[in-house]
């Protein structure tokens, strides 16, 4: 099992949509807006760090008002 | 009042001068040493520290202040600092650094009383500055809602009217008034409205481009002579001065040509 977290910075003021649209990925355990510099924090858990990769990358940077991702792979 | 200032940049420093000089009692908090150097060399008590640590905030005496500016540049300090301010019961203003932010945090952060973004004031006012028009953004009050002043012409539909036969649209509201070069003022019913006439306008921006047909008239020759621009889009671009957009830059200038 993998624990990620993905810290997400973006451009909208939509936080709500894009927590939902988050939230809604496959192996996203949970999603929290933010004060901060990033706007939202995603904690996922998956099997393997590919798939941490797999949402990071493809999926929430596809969601519109995304700029930018930082992810962070649990060591415990 | 008391207040405390954190952050003694261009921003924090600026708002503690004009609350000093209206009499209130301002100490700052500033991390960096020449920043702070310039504050205390213009007479401001000034708190070494990070202002996002409650040791550095009770030394400041956020205990006695009335409200708390967290207007650094570093948005985590700013969050950190009200939320201490309001463990304080102190009126927490938030100073943020990208107009989409805006709606963010006066959505979620219940800890901040007060977003600011001075650079859409900036922006407001240099544009106000570039047109020299008729019309003049004095502040957003929501997004919605925009105080406006305006300059009556002679070709107003308005003009030669009184105060009280004046009809603008359902959500907008005259807030002052003000004869050729004279201060503003409330409004009483029977003053005159005439060419050089100023009234200060809360309007919803739906109908702002209805207050500006009534009240500065509209025919393109008249705004390119009042802007001094040859530009008649002028004053009504700046009525598109945009609430909530996702693009930044449209937020910035309230619209671009």
């Amino acid at each position: 099992m993998v624990t990620a977290f993905v810290m997400i910075k973006a451009n909208t003021g939509e936080a709500d949509r894009l927590r939902d649209s988050i939230e809604s990925i496959d192996g996203v355990r949970s999603a929290h807006i933010v004060a901060g510099d990033v706007d939202l924090i995603a904690k996922a858990i998956v099997e393997t760090p590919a798939e941490v990769k797999e949402i990071a990358a493809t999926h929430v940077q596809s969601i519109e008002g995304v700029e930018d991702t930082q992810t962070y792979i649990a060591m415990d | 009042m008391r207040f405390v200032i954190i952050g003694a940049g261009r921003v924090g420093l600026r708002t503690a001068r004009v609350l000093r000089d209206e009499g209130h009692e301002v100490t700052m908090v500033e991390r960096d040493e020449p920043t702070r150097r310039r504050a205390r060399d213009q007479g401001f008590a000034v708190v070494d520290g990070d202002g996002s640590r409650e040791a550095v905030l009770e030394e400041a005496d956020i205990t006695a202040a009335d409200a708390l500016g967290a207007l650094t540049g570093d948005l985590n300090v700013n969050f950190t600092a009200c939320m201490i301010g309001n463990h304080y019961e102190c009126r927490t203003v938030m100073r943020i650094d990208e107009a989409y932010r805006e709606g963010i945090y006066r959505k979620y952060a219940d800890q901040v009383d007060e977003i600011i973004y001075p650079e859409r004031l900036g922006a407001i006012g240099a544009k106000n500055a570039l047109l020299g028009g008729t019309i003049r953004a004095i502040a957003d009050i929501a997004p919605h809602l925009q105080v406006v002043e305006l300059t009556i012409t002679d070709a107003a539909p308005v003009n030669g009217y009184t105060i009280s036969e004046l009809h603008l649209p359902a959500d907008a509201t005259v807030l002052a008034f003000g004869k050729g070069e004279a201060p503003l003022e409330i409004p009483t019913e029977d003053l005159s409205l005439e060419d050089g006439d100023r009234l200060v306008v809360l309007a919803d921006f739906d109908v702002l481009s209805d207050v500006r047909q009534l009240l500065v008239g509209e025919t393109a020759a008249l705004a390119a002579a009042n802007a001094g621009t040859g530009s008649s889009s002028a004053a009504t671009e700046l009525l598109e001065t945009e609430p909530e957009r996702d693009s930044e830059s449209d937020s910035d200038t309230g619209g671009v040509n």
